[in-house]
């Protein structure tokens, strides 16, 4: 290998994360769904041919880990038909997607007439066809309801597209004009990461790039061994428990058995549920995700998330757990549940052995996607709920962050501007504040949820479902802190009636007019609440965090 | 003679020069004066008219142009000092600062506490009222519920209030009748509303710039109109303007009213001159590193271009204006030296600032800093500090460093080279943050060096990054100063929704344009400007559900011509083409915002050139700590010509500044009278 000097080898490193974040900022601006364009619901990475992770953009964290997997389905298949100009899809979970609304495209870059580099976009697409709108079908019990299924797929061949290819697609979804503006956006992210990357190999020559890279990967992984090094050896056990599957079962265990010698740490997951009915299975992919995105919330924030940083991890699933579905079964809740519980179960594990790494429970997601007809523009219109975040976990060093999200995205989903929303939908945002009373306490208090009401302003009804957990149970205190409370969500019809709406409830007929309020769970707390401090709780009540009736 | 004069007040030192119509530069430097910077800068015009032998009355009537650039804004944000502040909203919506859009920086530290709001939960306030996303008016102002509030305000003793209603940019009326019941109950209150400060859509920007906005808008407006007053009392018959983070100028009006766009008026001289000298000396890749007594501020110059954009922190807030990128690194030549309980020597970012600044001035100071270690180390000549204008006190100097050595236990020459290394390993971290961090290899820029206290440590950092060139401007001091001189009256104004671009005609197209461009040239003539006009023209434009814009130019259009607009449009595909790599000629292209910047190009900025000298660089010799005790040369930079060649080691004085020429560095003078420093070998101690 080419010997290479330090300074040569920090400027990749940063080139290579400035590249994944121009990626996504060209994704960001160019996206053409609220929920990718509001939301960024996506990520953008780079990887080797093999699929090795080089750098990924710090936005879902979820996606992330099982892209890997994803980039050797395509290269496998496509083995020595793959050109400059190619363009490649994919979006099943069982060869690497993490659930059917994530769609990867993948650009590959070559170096002279080399493949050297994936640059790779997911993208949550607003609507991939199914049995319902936007995706989450909480009545499914097996994958074809939830959508269009593609395997590896060639969209553009050498430049240019395969149109029957592309209108096969497109004819799938419910919102052809968006999904054709968003794939427009995914491809031109990832040749902004091609443009880019070449510019890096004509720069440093090809030779001293790719030895930097792999300095780069090997850095990571000795800064991750020397983190996990210093935990006491031993094995940990830890579960997280989601409400129901919104069919049969209830109180469902995610378990996980940590085993960790030296600087290596075995993630054993397969005394966890049964495979389920509803869509909140994790094919292994997603699993794995998960999995490495506990560790990445327990190493250094600053060390590169790369194949480097996760080579001490080995993750061990049994086929037919909720956790490793056999083929067939729905996924699409996936990434939020039971993938958060993936974390929260890893992390509860590991928290006695760094309990000054370990955090309290993030929230859980609870969403609504809307279908509807907007009379002002006379369109049709899917929105997905995005506000209302629940509170993030309080940690050694403070309270959680208030209203950041759940544990698999964990402040790296934002929720977007209300102004726009109204512009957009219709949509009328009457309260969105914090939800006073909802962290968990503690010696340091988890953040607040969110207390949000809209109108739904429709001229005919409109539809929505419901996907997410956690009405029963908050997010985890930890070391003695109290859990955030569960989420409480109201459909108030305009004639005045009320009830309560579950976590997992297809065809809600919303009339024009129809409020909800949703009222999002708190962060889990942290540590005694007998030590937190006078001044700290009166701090709370000043501000409004926590009521006086609470107490 | 005809005089423009510069002001650049840091957190140590006032740096004033006085340019002529011949670019010959004289310059003053005063103490800043924090609890009022207008003391300093008065003390430095009274100085700079000595220099010049005039009366500062003589001197004031003969300037034509005052630009100054302050650090009140900036210092506000930075040390949490700025006015007690709330907030009006529409109510059921409060928590809009806090939210932050429901994203946490840095992703994967869940470990980080959240940070403080600029103004906390109980001083924000939701008051009845509703404008629609159309404007129209869904709830009308509720007079009760906003006297409720200010109620609050009233017993709160607040100084300063941000307002911002929902889709105020639409419609400002609640917000204008919101701030005349303020005003009217609270005099002397500063009022500070979104549909003024940003009036564009999406509310967390807006939000947090006008929260921004009123939070340093009271001192800069205490301050500012304290300075205009005593500049006119003093006989200037000239407007004082005000550098603005975007390197352009405003008037103290328009200053104080968008005060959110002075943050970084205090560096943006620094990049504007760094700009300059890019055009001067035809080096296009710069590093503007500018070392004060307090901070260094670094950024970078591209092609002869500093970088730009208005989707920045600044401060650590989100202040979505036009502003120069520029990084802050709190070290400088005044930063306190401390050794930590484990035994670990820091230098920063606390800092001895004035008052009563380094141990070696002998106003009191006892704690080291960085220019202590500098004396110890032989490096500045006690006898002659500024030119001999200071005397230096080496007892107090070692006395100080003594006190790190023992808590080292190591002897105090190793405590002196120690501070002078670990001052320098974090400016060098400073650079890379603005190159390295964004993926751009320093290696290829010069490293630009002025501030007072950079010449003594340039060239090491050079070596630590492994650049190769250092350019000393004659005047390194005051380059942020003079620099300000180099920059043109801008305005920029913008007009929001015009709508979809293919139902606009050709004529209201070039009205709208012309519209804007008359309201700029009004502002213009305000300032009393009397020179050549240019504009800017761009616009904002995307396809139809994208939520972002792409800044289009528009001034090489044909704008005579009948397809204007479908000019403006192919303007556009190729943009968004260039940016994102593919177009969709076949989707509505829409206008979402027309901008233009009203331009008043000020007379070029002249640079003297150096005749050779006649007096030569008597060089004497002085004994130096390098690793270990040396003697080296000194020389007079106003002793030496232009083509000699000094190599290192050795010191370069002048009455400014010290530049210290380490084994390895070769200083060429050139024409102007700079140096141009080639750089060899390895970092060593």
């Amino acid at each position: 290998m080419t010997a290479i000097d330090p300074v040569t080898v920090s400027v990749v490193q940063h080139r290579l994360q400035a590249i994944v974040e121009e990626m996504g900022e060209a994704m960001l601006r160019t996206a053409y769904s609220q929920i990718l364009n509001s939301s960024r619901d996506f990520s953008t990475a780079l990887t080797d041919p093999e699929g090795r992770l080089v750098a990924q953009a710090e936005h879902v964290p979820i996606h992330v880990g099982a892209l890997p997997w994803a980039v050797k389905s395509v290269h496998d298949y496509f083995r020595g038909r793959i050109h400059p100009g190619d363009v490649f899809l994919l979006n099943d979970p069982y060869r690497g997607g993490n659930h059917l609304p994530d769609l990867t495209a993948f650009v590959p870059v070559f170096d002279g007439d080399r493949l050297a580099f994936w640059a790779i976009n997911r993208s949550h697409q607003s609507d991939i066809g199914g049995a319902t709108h936007g995706a989450y079908n909480p009545a499914a019990t097996e994958i074809w309801q939830e959508g269009i299924r593609i395997p590896p797929l060639r969209l553009y061949d050498r430049g240019r597209l395969i149109d029957d290819v592309a209108e096969l697609l497109v004819l799938n979804v419910r919102h052809p004009r968006d999904f054709r503006g968003d794939l427009a956006a995914m491809i031109g992210s990832a040749r902004v990461g091609e443009r880019r990357l070449q510019a890096l190999l004509a720069e440093f020559g090809s030779p001293t790039a790719h030895a930097a890279i792999e300095a780069v990967l090997d850095g990571a992984e000795r800064q991750v061994r020397a983190v996990i090094a210093a935990w006491p050896d031993g094995v940990y056990h830890g579960e997280a428990i989601i409400d129901d599957d919104g069919h049969r079962f209830r109180d469902i265990h995610i378990r996980a058995t940590v085993t960790k010698t030296g600087s290596d740490l075995v993630v054993d997951l397969s005394d966890s549920h049964e495979e389920v009915d509803g869509f909140i299975n994790s094919a292994y992919a997603n699993t794995r995700s998960a999995v490495v995105v506990a560790l990445a919330y327990l190493i250094d924030p600053e060390t590169p998330k790369n194949d480097g940083a996760f080579r001490p991890l080995t993750v061990i699933t049994r086929e037919g757990t909720i956790v490793h579905p056999r083929p067939g079964k729905p996924v699409t809740l996936s990434t939020n549940c039971c993938g958060q519980e993936i974390i929260e179960a890893v992390i509860k594990a590991l928290a006695p052995a760094c309990p000054d790494r370990a955090m309290a429970g993030w929230g859980r997601r609870f969403r609504i996607a809307i279908q509807g007809r907007d009379p002002r523009r006379d369109r049709p219109f899917i929105w997905h709920l995005f506000q209302a975040r629940p509170g993030g976990g309080a940690s050694p060093v403070g309270d959680g962050w208030p209203g950041a999200g759940e544990w698999q995205a964990a402040g790296g989903i934002k929720f977007g501007s209300i102004e726009v929303a109204e512009v957009r939908f219709p949509l009328f945002f009457l309260r969105h504040e914090f939800r006073p009373d909802s962290g968990g306490d503690g010696r340091f208090r988890g953040g607040p949820g969110g207390d949000l009401a809209f109108a739904v302003e429709v001229a005919e009804p409109a539809v929505a479902n419901t996907a997410g957990d956690g009405i029963r149970h908050g997010a985890c205190g930890l070391f003695g802190g109290h859990d955030g409370a569960p989420h409480h969500y109201v459909l108030r019809s305009a004639s005045g009636g009320k009830r309560e709406l579950k976590t997992k409830e297809a065809g809600i007929v919303i009339a024009p007019g129809d409020m909800i309020i949703a009222q999002s769970g708190g962060g889990g707390g942290w540590g005694d609440p007998a030590e937190r401090s006078l001044e700290e709780r009166q701090r709370d009540e000043t501000l409004g965090f926590v009521t006086g009736e609470a107490r | 003679m005809r005089y423009r004069i510069g002001i650049d007040v840091g957190g140590t030192f006032t740096d004033l020069v006085a340019v002529d119509e011949a670019g010959r530069v004289v310059h003053a430097k005063a103490a800043s004066t924090p609890h009022d910077q207008s003391l300093g800068v008065m003390e430095g015009l009274g100085l700079l008219a000595a220099a010049l032998d005039l009366g500062l009355p003589h001197l004031l009537a003969g300037t034509e142009r005052i630009v100054h650039g302050t650090t009140v804004a900036t210092n506000a944000l930075l040390e949490r000092k700025g006015a007690r502040t709330a907030l009006l909203t529409t109510e059921g919506h409060r928590d809009i600062l806090e939210m932050r859009e429901g994203l946490k920086d840095d992703r994967y530290n869940l470990r980080m506490p959240p940070p403080e709001p600029l103004v906390p939960r109980d001083l924000r306030l939701g008051v009845a009222e509703r404008i629609r996303h159309d404007g129209r008016i869904e709830t009308p102002l509720d007079p009760a519920s906003l006297a409720r509030a200010i109620e609050v305000l009233r017993a709160r003793e607040v100084e300063a209030v941000a307002v911002c209603y929902l889709h105020a940019y639409r419609d400002p009326s609640h917000e204008r009748a919101t701030a005349e019941a303020i005003r009217a109950a609270l005099p002397g209150s500063y009022v500070s509303l979104s549909s003024d400060v940003l009036p564009q859509i999406k509310e967390y920007e807006r939000t947090c710039t006008t929260v921004v906005n009123a939070y340093v808008g009271p001192a800069l407006r205490r301050y500012l109109e304290r300075l205009a007053v005593r500049l006119a009392e003093a006989g200037s018959p000239v407007p004082l303007l005000i550098i603005q983070s975007h390197g352009g100028v405003a008037t103290v009006a328009d200053a104080v009213r968008l005060a959110a766009g002075a943050v970084l008026s205090g560096p943006a001289g620094g990049v504007a001159g760094a700009a300059h000298v890019a055009r001067l000396t035809g080096v296009g890749d710069l590093i503007p590193f500018d070392m004060g007594g307090t901070s260094t501020d670094i950024s970078l110059v591209t092609a002869g271009e500093a970088a730009i954009s208005s989707d920045r922190k600044l401060a650590g807030q989100r202040v979505g204006l036009q502003s120069l990128d520029i990084a802050s690194i709190g070290a400088g030549g005044g930063s306190i030296a401390r050794v930590d309980a484990g035994g670990v020597l820091h230098v920063g970012p606390e800092s001895a600032g004035a008052m009563p600044g380094p141990a070696c001035y002998g106003r009191g100071g006892e704690r080291a800093t960085v220019t202590d270690a500098n004396l110890v180390l032989g490096y500045l000549d006690a006898a002659n500090f500024l030119g001999g204008r200071a005397r230096l006190d080496t007892a107090a100097a070692e006395a100080a460093v003594d006190r790190i050595a023992i808590a080292l236990g190591v002897d105090r020459m190793a405590a002196a080279a120690g501070i002078h290394r670990v001052v320098n390993t974090r400016m060098a971290e400073g650079v890379r943050l603005v190159s390295v961090r964004r993926g751009i290899d320093p290696r290829r820029f010069a490293l630009l060096s002025f501030g007072g206290a950079a010449g003594l440590h340039i060239t090491d950092i050079a070596r630590q990054l492994e650049l190769t060139r250092v350019i000393v401007p004659r005047l390194a001091s005051v380059l942020s100063a003079w620099g300000m001189l180099a920059t043109d009256l801008r305005y920029e104004l913008s007009r929001t929704h015009l709508g979809d671009a293919s139902v606009l005609s050709a004529d209201a197209l070039r009205q709208a344009f012309a519209g804007m461009e008359g309201e700029g040239r009004a502002r213009l003539a305000a300032t009393r400007f009397a020179g050549e006009v240019r504009t800017q023209r761009s616009a904002e434009m995307r396809y139809g559900e994208q939520i972002f814009e792409v800044m289009v130019p528009l001034d090489t259009l044909a704008w005579e011509r009948d397809d204007l607009v479908a000019q403006m449009a192919d303007a556009f595909h190729a943009r968004h083409e260039a940016l994102y790599t593919y177009a969709l000629r076949d989707q509505e292209a829409v206008l979402v915002n027309a901008r233009i910047a009203v331009i008043g190009a000020l007379s070029p900025l002249a640079a003297e050139h150096r005749a050779a000298s006649t007096t030569g660089s008597a060089a004497a010799t002085r004994r130096v700590h390098l690793g270990g005790w040396i003697d080296v040369a000194v020389h007079d930079l106003d002793g030496l010509s232009p083509g000699q060649v000094i190599a290192g080691p050795a010191i370069i004085e002048s009455s400014t500044t010290t530049v210290l020429l380490r084994p390895g560095d070769n200083a060429t003078v050139t024409p102007l009278g700079w140096l141009d420093i080639a750089v060899q070998g390895r970092s060593g101690g």
